[in-house]
């Protein structure tokens, strides 16, 4: 297994810039999600490592060597891809060994790595079996196992859960975490689903339209988002953000004129136009002093948990997860509190 | 009863219903069976009786199919007209179809620019008229104006000059490959959009696996593409046991020179309408044309019983 | 930027038989407006003011006919697909909506016709043309080319068909609308796509076909474009300039054409040959 180091990586299609200076260090046997909206340039990122994509400018090393001008095969990297791509003309077990062929290896050593690799990942009575023939979880599967055999530097995998089913895809999940710590490898993977991302990642990198907005640790990009856009796309349901002035050191008032009992930052002067953003799960029933006040506007129950829909002010909606049976009715008047740590300001 | 649900879904009586059915379905049908099925069949009855100029039909049996193959008069040159369709057909499927699917697979080749340039301009020549290009290339090749002979010896081949169309061992090789160079846009085309329907990253798997653009043609493309060649090869098969107009064009009726250009079609017209060396013969001539048929069918049946049960057509 | 020798390569063979599917096109057309001695002389070069000379056109064009082949050619085809369209349309569509007990096996008859060639019976079809007193009418001519397109028509725009969702043709009988009125007023104006890939498939052979003008409608006042040039080609023959005016008088039509077209023509083909 190997590192991977990007440096002011650049890619245009003629007049329009696709990814936009991308600096990102890969840690040997680390697992690191590349997520974002459609369209922010992930899977590019994803295809220019693996050589499937010119690139205009820039470095991408793999295990300290520079692979810019090298095609794929000889980049040491395998791929699993959103459809599979398995070769429906061939059974699992061809499949699966089908690269090395080319390689110079020689038959036994593809055989034993075949029978490992399904091994590995419980393919053994599928074997002789066509694609066609497999559920969509045996077919993903087997695409994994086509990358295990290849024994590669790096893994690199794009969207490889969007194609199951909900309940399929949660298993899939642990499956491929199971994975990464029994090989101990070094994955790159593309999602657009911020779950996935949250559960599997070492790191998170967080990227829209070209760039890179933010890259860390899961928990840090919750916690400590760097920008807005981080904030929203990190958390389900997405977070809380109103547009506020600074009223005093320890107040803010939002457009409609509701006010918000916060400590405020010394770096924000009074007067000063502010983001406020704060996570449903970081709001409660004020069991003292309150820091806002809302009105109810619906509830949707789900057990246990439950949204809260609330207006804090003209056109301002507010989430507020509940917990249990809090009895509220529609209409009714919320006092709500939150930890000072949990808020978040951007400029 | 499947059928009743079904009248109850249109909201129809069966009476409504038979109306409906018969307005859409007759017009085709009828035009159909009078033009394409009666003649036909018709056709294959007629060989099985004898007439003659104003005496009334007599039925003969089989007489008339041993006349053909066997009575020397009418055996040799139907004989000759099967080789000659043979070795026609062989022709296409070795030269047409081979070139047909290596264009195809360059055209196919990613991030390829001029494709469509490339691609429209190379089928340019399949959507004149075979009357067009046989006299084309008669002009090119003819000794007369001496084209052919000077692009030749441009590249030092001008040994290799002569009145191919003239001469009986050139004349039909050189009529096959004429109708190569105009027909090859067909096979193109239809191979190269089943390779279009080869999911790209199917390519880019192979790609990642180490294949060149080779390899992967060989050990990815073409196998998931024999269908189609199966049907490129059924319809070359169809398409010149029914070839007439090129030779026709080029060669006249009596497919000179000395026949040598003969194939079952221009037989076939010979036969029916007559020519300076003999009457019209609509019996023989529909029993030249049930020959014709009996091998057209043979060679659908073969693909349709070997080949298409074989081949797998791969949904992605 | 880097120009790598294989694609550099692929280039080459493409271009060079491009060139070849072109070559023999471009100098008939070429020589057709030099003057005799030019066409002999110096055959691979453009015509230059002084080899410019139209006499071929001018032997072409004071024939007369060569509007009424087009005229002819044009009222065929155009004959042709329309009914083929209209009928093949029909029969499809019954085909894949109505589950009716011959439904398959009407299928299968019209199937046949797609493998069978038509021109098998010809000697029947010359005698019942005959018969009904249509010979040397484009009336004929037209029969028979849209027997020998509907199955081809049919299957394809059957399948098409199959493709619009049913949810459409629900809604429209629950609106009330008659069998009729849903198939001309709701499915016809989708089969656009279908259509186009049908025309294009029946239009080709039926331009092109030199055997059914030849032996329904060989009279100077009936025939074909197609067959006009081949006689006036077989009279001419000794005449250079006559017979390459006359070549590219046909030509020239048909590549325009075809360039105005391309994109849908192939598109058409493309589509209809997936199935």
């Amino acid at each position: 297994m190997a590192n991977v180091s990007i440096k002011a990586l650049n890619k245009s299609y003629g007049p329009v810039d696709v990814l936009k200076d991308i600096n990102l260090e890969v840690e040997d046997g680390s697992f690191v999600v590349l997520v974002g909206p459609s369209g922010c340039g992930k899977s590019t990122l994803l295809r220019s490592i693996a050589g499937l994509e010119p690139v205009t400018s820039g470095a991408i090393s793999i295990g300290g060597r520079v692979v810019n001008e090298l095609p794929p095969a000889q980049r040491e990297i395998a791929m699993v891809f959103q459809s599979y791509a398995l070769y429906p003309h061939m059974n699992v077990e061809k499949n699966m060994g089908f690269g090395l062929r080319f390689s110079g290896t020689p038959r036994a050593e593809i055989d034993a790595r075949v029978s490992e690799a399904a091994r590995i990942l419980q393919l053994d009575p599928l074997l002789k079996r066509r694609p066609r023939e497999l559920s969509g979880g045996q077919r993903q599967r087997v695409a994994i196992g086509r990358a295990i055999v290849r024994k590669p530097q790096v893994f690199l995998f794009d969207e490889p859960l969007s194609n199951l089913d909900a309940a399929l895809r949660v298993n899939t999940r642990v499956e491929i975490a199971k994975l990464h710590k029994l090989l101990k490898a070094t994955i790159i993977y593309v999602t657009h689903d911020q779950v996935e991302a949250m559960t599997l990642a070492d790191k998170i990198v967080v990227m829209n339209q070209g760039r890179i907005e933010q890259a860390g640790k899961p928990l840090d990009l919750y916690y400590r988002p760097a920008n807005r856009f981080v904030a929203n796309f990190i958390g389900s349901p997405a977070m809380n953000m109103f547009e506020v002035t600074v009223k005093s050191r320890s107040a803010v008032q939002t457009k409609s004129g509701a006010a918000i009992k916060t400590q405020v930052p010394l770096e924000f002067k009074i007067g000063e136009a502010l983001t406020f953003g704060i996570r449903p799960e970081h709001i409660s029933a004020a069991k003292g002093p309150a820091n806002f006040s809302v009105t109810l506007d619906m509830v949707e129950r789900l057990g246990e948990l439950g949204y809260a829909h609330c207006e804090l002010g003209t056109g301002e909606k507010l989430i507020v997860e509940l917990r249990g049976e809090a009895p509220v009715s529609r209409g009714q008047k919320l006092q709500l509190a939150f930890d000072d740590a949990n808020v978040h300001f951007f400029r | 009863m499947a059928q009743d649900s079904q009248i109850e879904l249109v909201g129809l009586n069966r009476r409504s219903y038979i109306r409906v059915l018969a307005f859409f379905l007759l017009p085709a049908v009828l035009i159909y069976s009078l033009f394409s099925i009666y003649p036909l069949i018709a056709t294959i009855v007629d060989s099985f009786y004898l007439r003659h100029d104003q005496a009334p039909m007599t039925y003969n049996g089989l007489g008339n199919f041993y006349t053909l193959l066997g009575d020397t008069t009418w055996s040799v040159p139907f004989w000759n007209a099967f080789r000659n369709n043979c070795y026609f057909f062989l022709i296409h499927m070795c030269v047409q179809n081979p070139v047909g699917l290596a264009l195809a697979g360059l055209l196919s080749l990613p991030r390829l620019r001029l494709r469509n340039a490339y691609r429209t301009l190379i089928f340019m020549p399949t959507m004149l008229s075979v009357v067009i290009i046989g006299f084309i290339w008669q002009l090119i090749l003819s000794p007369l104006w001496g084209i052919w002979k000077m692009l030749l010896g441009s590249v030092g081949l001008g040994y290799f000059f002569g009145p191919y169309l003239g001469e009986e061992s050139t004349a039909l090789i050189t009529i096959a490959l004429i109708s190569v160079w105009q027909f090859v846009g067909i096979p193109m085309i239809l191979i190269y959009t089943a390779l279009l329907a080869i999911p790209d990253e199917l390519i880019d798997a192979a790609t990642v696996d180490g294949l060149n653009q080779w390899r992967a043609f060989f050990y990815v493309k073409l196998p998931l593409i024999w269908p189609t060649i199966g049907l490129v090869s059924v319809l070359t098969f169809v398409a010149n046991f029914n070839a007439f107009d090129l030779i026709y064009s080029m060669q006249g009726a009596l497919a000179g020179p000395n026949f040598a250009t003969d194939i079952m079609g221009t037989l076939f017209y010979r036969t029916f309408f007559g020519n300076q060396l003999q009457l019209g013969d609509p019996t023989m001539g529909s029993t030249i044309a049930t020959m014709m048929f009996v091998f057209i069918l043979i060679g659908v049946m073969i693909y349709l019983f070997l080949i298409q049960r074989r081949m797998q057509r791969y949904s992605f | 930027m880097k120009i790598k020798f294989s694609t550099l390569a692929v280039h080459v063979v493409l271009a060079g038989y491009t060139a070849l599917a072109l070559a023999p096109i471009i100098l008939v057309i070429m020589n057709s407006m030099k003057a005799r001695k030019a066409i002999f002389l110096a055959p691979l070069t453009p015509p230059t003011p002084t080899s410019f000379d139209l006499i071929g056109y001018a032997r072409v064009f004071s024939d007369g006919a060569i509007g009424t082949y087009y005229m002819n050619s044009i009222i065929v085809t155009l004959g042709t697909i329309v009914i083929t369209l209209l009928f093949g349309g029909m029969a499809g569509w019954a085909l894949s909506e109505y589950k009716f007990r011959f439904n398959k096996l009407i299928g299968i008859y019209l199937a046949i016709g797609i493998m069978v060639p038509i021109r098998l019976g010809s000697v029947a079809i010359v005698s019942m043309i005959s018969g009904l007193n249509l010979i040397n009418t484009l009336t004929a001519l037209i029969c028979v080319y849209v027997a020998q397109n509907l199955p081809l028509a049919v299957f394809i725009l059957g399948e098409f068909m199959n493709q619009i969702p049913k949810d459409l043709r629900e809604a429209a009988r629950c609106d009330g609308l008659s069998e009729y009125n849903i198939f001309f007023h709701i499915i016809l104006p989708l089969l656009r796509p279908a259509m186009a890939t049908v025309a294009v498939f029946t239009m080709i052979p039926v331009w092109n076909d030199l055997w059914f003008p030849l032996i329904l409608a060989p009279s100077r006042g009936k025939q074909t474009i197609t067959l006009g040039v081949q006689q006036f080609l077989g009279q001419y023959i000794t005449d250079w300039n006559a017979v390459l005016a006359a070549l590219s008088t046909a030509i020239i039509p048909v590549l325009i054409f075809y360039i105005l077209f391309s994109k849908q023509l192939i598109r058409g083909l493309t589509s209809g040959a997936v199935k």
